[in-house]
């Protein structure tokens, strides 16, 4: 920008915003004539900034827009810092003195009084920032972000630097927001792929800490969906991005997220389920990656994995994963745990893609005990016989791959002549927690007969593996894993078959002409 | 050397020898063969005589040959020659000009008059346009046919050819010199011979005439004759013998019928023999529908032994076929096989006819064997009635069933309603028609608009049926949507009214009408879909009743039954159950399911959690008592998981039994009866389920054991009899499964693999010839090479021949020529010289006067 013509500045950018964002018309003229008047009228500014006051007054975002246009010139222009070095040095000591001082000095300096009106200003945009109007909290931290480019561009003392107090600010805001997650997160996720954005909030975040996890449970969950949004990945670092031209160092900030790690993890005893879930995501997602020792991790993994059911189990199974692939950590317990996640009501929770996804890799060894792995496909087996059509496929291939990569499993469908000669009880113990002990080595998958008699054609036919001969190649089950039970009806509606076969007797009434069950069990007529 | 030769001389007339003792006329030339004079046949000599070499130029005939080639020349080069610097030719235009001799068929010839005769035509048109008379004459050999008539001689004339010949006495007569009597002198004896021959030709002439108009004499009076002779036959006829046990079997031979009456009049036993022989055709296709393509090769079926040569030829061995009956479910779900039913009828008609061996006996089998088959089907009603046996329990069910088709006829009788109507253009104006009448005249009148429209009296029909079976569906979805408590029965009969018709129609044309159902169920999918939570509303049930009333739902792949199929497994495992609506149309839904399997006896797993959850809602749970597994859409705890529990009371001990009924299915609130009802035909339907359902199945046990854990915790403290009878048998049921004994699962005996039959490997024709190995192509092209040398040398001969002979035509002509000019130069001369004579002649007698 041309330094010209500092008055005319605002006022074209001004227009095009109004355009944009419905900036109120009269409004719009006070603050032409605000920034077109060559001298700083500090009543009009008030009055601007007295608006965010008013609780009805209906156009925030305009407002906002307005304040961005109006302070950006005024810091342009060098009039809203007061000259005197003092006051504004940042710096929480000399806060409570420089207010005092401020005051003094409000009378007399235009711009001590603009200072006053900035700082105002400032907190009001926080406050929206945690507010509870998602429209406004976005355009609050935009304002707030512009704001402190142009403060870092045009102020002296900041050299071209980072105003950390104002970043530490927001993201103060943003974890004592009301609402969790907080509502302007997902627009603060952009500026968090900046990477001077990224590592500054890590040099700020282990000061932010919230005491306890456990008594503020809303704003650790604030917390963690901050840390949630700094992601050190790669795509991230591969673009470069800079919100202002910094510097950025990998290995520092990967030591700060050494640093708000530990603070997380200190604080993680006793906390709720939910917080958990999310410490666990966070864990997963952004922080184990980078650890320096993540070998320590391994018992609050365990831990989380023993004590809870559900998706944490599985975060935590996850988070183990990866853990046995990178420190080669063994842990047996596991496959009991991951065993007992089978049940019939998994069928209906959110996560069952990713278990089956998980379970599919934790039992790709074939390394395995075989009467392990036979638990394994016997409760897999059972559970296809009860549950919805697509994850029986899922759960029908499963088991075959089960039996391509154990050979010995084999023998679950494949007896010999003198075993298959005589008739026994099902020696599966289905109620038996240890899947070692559960005998389903003895068994054999008579489920799987069962379920070539299911309704559904495609369920039958993967079925029909037992009595034809296994497959050569496994299975992807990856597209399955996506496939809803709609799928499977939209698929056989698309079928083109023009035989439609028709029932070759004439029913007389509501019942059919014979084995009729319904009129057997209901007096309709 | 000498010993070999004569050793192979030796063994050459030994081979001629066993030829000749072969066959003495093998070397006989037949009488009518041509001879080959000797002397043309050239022999050429061959030194040696190799074995495997065919020599083809071992005798010819130089000169036939020779000859042949010469005329084959003439024709061609010699024609050409001929004809060589000559400007004029004479073009051959006619059909079939290129063609000689046998090609010259009657067709083409045909062709060729045909053309003549129009080019004729054509000539004379302009004049002979208006001549009317222009017949042409028909000639033959010449002669117009009508000469020809004119001449003819009705006598026949062969018999004069006959008596041509000299007859032998006049031979011996005349040319052995007969019996020597009167010697005559050679003149006369001809001149008598002459006269005698003519004598006897005017004899015979004259003989001929006389027969000939005898005859035609007879001829005329044949007529008159002929009603005599009819009279005098009949009469004969009258005496004829009794007629012999031959004469007998002959006329019953002629008079035997030769072949069956295309349209007999059918007799109601054959009639209902030919409806059982189709529903078997229909039920045996159904049941190869109803697997899976391979699914008959099952594990652990004992297969018997098979030989690594069998061929699969369906061959038994003779004592194998006894036991060869395949196993099948009938219609009822007895074990069984047709095999064995076929055969115990067949045996009893055998039995039959040993029994009696007159004709008769042929109909009485037959009867018999209709009467086995409807025995068959007196079977499936036997099993009908057994399934009602089943009913028996709630007796109501089938007091209002008597009463519909009684009420129907006199419906059908209705004269209120016109007889033919006209096919609704709108729904609206179809509406409205239905409006006017009440349920059992509105069954009437789509009936009537059916049969006005059926497609085969008018294309248009076709839309019209299809249109008509999607108003029913619409209209029914508007009976059901809103259905209130009062008129649910009314709708529900009016539907039953209207089914036969559904069916009806669907068979007019299976493709549309199934296309329009399964459109309306994929509505109804993509609206339940919005909301999975929710039971779809009630017409939605009404259209898999439909589905499974109209369609063969056994099939193992069916367009509508397996989209429905999907659509019923996804509402059980999904839809929250809430209301009593929610327990009923999931009960309904259920029996549906049961009803799409049984024959098939698919199984689907919503069914067994769905009843699972019932009997769950069913166990009244205290505060600290563990929970009980049970999966969604039921819950483990809360107010939803114990909607059907009970506190024991005098009422709902004292309540009778009863079926779940129609009003369940639009009302919200839950009854005590309500409890009791449903828990009670959930115990019915588990029952069902394990008997009839998956009893035969293998591994049906872990089907069966989350049903025991549920009931060992209900209780049955508050509920009738009839509750308390129903739970032991299901779970008598249960338990029979729950402890079923199986056989390790083991894949088939696979038929042994055969040894692979190797070719025979044959060592190449040795020949001695020694020529350098090559590679196939190079040995292709060397003969190739060789056949072009061959025919270019033939090819030079043959042109050096050619130019011999036009060469010697050449000479010919010019000795020809030659040979004139010498004549004529001979007569010149000769002229002259005779000129020269006269001239010396008169010079001559000049001298001579002088002198």
């Amino acid at each position: 920008m041309k330094h010209t013509n500092k008055a005319k500045q605002g006022a074209p950018a001004l227009d095009t915003l109004a355009k944009r964002s419905n900036v109120p018309v009269e409004l719009q003229q006070k603050a032409n004539a605000f920034l077109n008047a060559t001298q700083v009228d500090t009543k009009v500014l008030g009055g601007i900034v007295k608006l965010f006051a008013e609780e009805g007054y209906a156009h925030q975002v305009g407002l906002m827009h307005t304040i961005e246009v109006i302070f950006k010139n005024l810091l342009k222009r060098q009039s809203v810092y007061p000259a005197d070095e003092e006051l504004t040095k940042p710096g929480k000591k000399s806060k409570a003195k420089a207010k005092a001082k401020l005051k003094k000095t409000l009378d007399t300096d235009p711009n001590a009084k603009c200072f006053a009106l900035y700082n105002k200003t400032w907190s009001w945009l926080l406050q929206r920032l945690a507010g509870t109007n998602k429209e406004d909290a976005n355009v609050a931290l935009k304002v707030a972000m512009q704001l402190i480019v142009t403060e870092a561009k045009h102020i002296k003392h900041n050299n071209g630097n980072w105003p950390k107090k104002h970043l530490s600010s927001i993201l103060g805001a943003l974890i004592e927001s009301e609402t969790s997650p907080a509502l302007a997160l997902p627009a603060f996720e952009k500026y968090a792929r900046c990477l001077d954005v990224l590592q500054l909030s890590y040099e700020l975040l282990p000061q932010l800490t919230p005491a306890s996890f456990v008594e503020t449970p809303q704003q650790a969950l604030n917390y963690l969906g901050i840390v949630n949004t700094l992601d050190l990945g790669k795509t991230v670092l591969a673009e470069q991005q800079y919100h202002m031209a910094g510097s950025f160092d990998l290995a520092d900030t990967q030591k700060l997220l050494n640093i708000v790690w530990q603070g997380i993890i200190d604080r993680c005893s006793g906390v709720d389920e939910q917080v958990h879930r999310q410490v666990l995501v966070v864990l997963l997602e952004r922080i184990l990656p980078h650890l320096e020792n993540p070998i320590l991790l391994t018992d609050f993994l365990m831990d989380s994995l023993h004590q809870f059911d559900g998706p944490i189990a599985l975060l935590a199974l996850q988070g183990i994963f990866s853990l046995m692939q990178k420190q080669n950590i063994t842990y047996p317990d596991v496959y009991k745990k991951l065993y007992n996640m089978f049940y019939p009501r998994m069928f209906y929770n959110k996560y069952k893609a990713r278990l089956f996804y998980l379970a599919d890799i934790f039992l790709t060894s074939t390394h395995l005990p075989e009467n392990l792995v036979a638990a394994f496909a016997k409760r897999m087996s059972r559970l296809a016989l009860r549950s919805p059509t697509e994850d029986a496929i899922i759960l029908i291939r499963f088991v075959c791959n089960l039996l391509l990569r154990h050979t010995g499993l084999k023998r679950l469908i494949c007896a010999t002549a003198a075993a298959s000669a005589v008739e026994i009880a099902d020696p599966f113990d289905d109620t038996e927690l240890d899947p070692v002990k559960t005998g389903a080595i003895n068994s054999s998958l008579w489920e799987m007969v069962l379920l070539q008699k299911h309704a559904v054609p495609e369920v039958a036919n993967a079925a029909r593996f037992v009595s034809k001969s296994l497959p050569l190649m496994e299975f992807d089950l990856g597209q399955l894993l996506e496939m809803k039970e709609s799928d499977i009806f939209d698929d056989e509606v698309k079928k083109v078959s023009k035989q439609f076969m028709l029932a070759y007797e004439r029913p007389k009434n509501f019942a059919l002409p014979k084995n009729d069950v319904v009129t057997q069990y209901f007096d309709l007529i | 050397m000498g010993f070999k030769t004569k050793k192979s001389n030796a063994d050459a007339v030994y081979s001629k020898k066993s030829v000749k003792s072969s066959n003495p006329f093998d070397s006989a030339t037949a009488q009518n063969a041509k001879r080959v004079n000797p002397f043309d046949v050239h022999v050429n000599k061959e030194k040696f005589k190799i074995l495997g070499r065919i020599c083809k130029h071992d005798r010819g005939m130089p000169g036939v040959s020779r000859a042949k080639a010469l005329q084959k020349r003439t024709q061609t080069l010699g024609k050409q020659y001929a004809v060589k610097d000559k400007s004029n030719k004479f073009v051959d235009h006619r059909i079939g000009k290129h063609l000689s001799g046998d090609q010259l068929t009657e067709s083409v010839m045909n062709a060729r008059f045909l053309s003549e005769k129009l080019s004729q035509i054509r000539a004379s048109n302009k004049a002979e346009k208006f001549n009317l008379n222009d017949d042409e004459l028909l000639t033959h050999r010449g002669q117009t046919l009508e000469e020809i008539e004119q001449y003819r001689d009705e006598r026949s004339d062969d018999e004069d050819e006959e008596n041509d010949r000299l007859d032998a006495e006049f031979t011996s007569a005349a040319h052995f010199g007969g019996d020597g009597d009167k010697p005559q002198d050679r003149q006369t004896a001809i001149e008598e011979m002459i006269s005698e021959q003519k004598r006897r030709k005017n004899e015979i002439a004259k003989d001929k005439d006389e027969v000939y108009d005898l005859t035609e004499k007879l001829d005329a009076n044949y007529k008159q004759l002929l009603g005599l002779v009819n009279t005098a036959t009949e009469d004969e006829q009258r005496e004829k013998p009794p007629p012999d046990a031959y004469d007998k079997l002959l006329k019953e031979m002629i008079f035997e019928p030769r072949g069956s009456v295309t349209d007999k009049l059918i007799k109601p036993e054959e009639l209902a023999k030919q409806e059982a022989a189709r529903l078997e055709k229909l039920e045996n296709e159904r049941l190869r529908r109803m697997k899976a393509d391979g699914e008959e090769q099952e594990t652990n079926v004992q297969v018997p032994h098979r030989s690594a040569d069998d061929l699969d030829d369906g061959y038994f061995v003779a004592g194998e076929e006894d036991d060869d009956d395949t196993l099948a479910y009938d219609l009822e779900g007895n074990l069984g096989t047709h095999l064995s039913q076929k055969k115990q009828a067949d045996e009893n008609g055998a039995d039959d006819t040993e029994d009696d061996d007159d004709d008769e006996g042929e109909e009485e089998e037959e009867e018999e064997e209709s009467d086995s088959e409807v025995d068959n089907m007196s079977d499936l009603k036997v099993s009908e009635s057994e399934s009602e046996d089943e009913q028996a329990a709630a007796p109501q069910a089938n007091k209002p069933k008597a009463k519909t088709p009684k009420a129907q006829p006199v419906a059908s009788m209705d004269t209120s309603i016109p007889f033919t109507i006209k096919m609704p253009k709108t729904y609206e104006d179809f509406t409205q028609l239905l409006s006017k009448y009440t349920a059992t005249q509105q069954a009437t009148v789509v009936e009537r608009i059916i049969k006005c429209n059926d497609p085969k009296l008018d294309g248009v029909n076709r839309e019209h049926v299809v249109k008509l079976f999607a108003f029913l569906l619409q209209y029914i979805k508007d009976m059901f949507e809103d259905a209130s408590e009062q008129d649910i029965v009314s709708h529900f009969q009016l539907v039953s009214l209207l089914m036969p018709h559904l069916y009806d129609l669907s068979h007019l044309n299976p493709e549309r009408m199934s296309n329009t159902l399964l459109d309306v169920l994929k509505e109804k999918y993509g609206d339940y879909r919005k909301n999975q939570k929710v039971y779809p509303s009630l017409e939605t049930l009404i259209y898999f009743k439909i589905v499974s009333n109209l369609y063969s739902t056994s099939d193992f792949h069916h367009p509508v039954a397996t989209p429905t199929y999907i659509f019923m497994q996804h509402i059980l495992s999904r839809a929250r159950v809430r209301t009593r609506q929610d327990i009923a149309m999931g009960l309904f839904i259920v029996s549906i399911a049961l009803e799409f399997g049984a024959s098939s006896k698919r199984l689907l797993p919503g069914v067994f959690n769905f009843l699972q959850g019932v009997v769950h809602m069913a166990i009244p749970k205290k505060q600290g008592q563990d929970q009980l597994e049970i999966v969604p859409p039921f819950e483990r705890d809360g107010p939803f998981s114990k909607l059907l529990a009970i506190s024991a009371s005098k009422t709902s001990k004292a309540l009778p039994t009863q079926q779940m009924q129609a009003a369940d299915l639009v009302t919200h609130t839950i009854t005590e009866e309500f409890k009791v009802r449903a828990l009670d035909t959930a115990l019915r339907l588990i029952k069902h389920c394990m008997e009839q359902l998956v009893g035969e199945h293998v591994g049906a046990g872990c089907l069966a054991t989350p049903f025991l854990a549920l009931f060992e915790r209900l209780s049955l403290e508050p509920y009738a009899e009839h509750v308390h009878q129903h739970y032991a048998e299901a779970k008598e049921a249960l338990e029979r499964l729950a402890t079923q004994k199986m056989k390790p699962l083991a894949p088939p005996d696979r038929k042994p693999k055969a040894l692979r039959l190797l070719e025979p490997r044959f060592e190449v024709v040795y020949d001695d010839k020694r020529r350098p190995k090559m590679s196939k192509q190079k040995e292709e092209r060397a003969k190739l090479l060789h056949k072009i040398k061959r025919e270019k040398k033939g090819a030079i001969r043959e042109i050096r021949r050619d130019t011999a002979f036009v060469q010697d035509l050449k000479l010919k002509q010019q000795l020809e020529s030659d040979k004139e000019r010498h004549e004529k130069v001979k007569r010149i001369y000769q002229e002259a010289s005779m000129q020269q004579g006269e001239l010396n002649e008169l010079a001559r007698a000049k001298k001579r006067k002088k002198f």
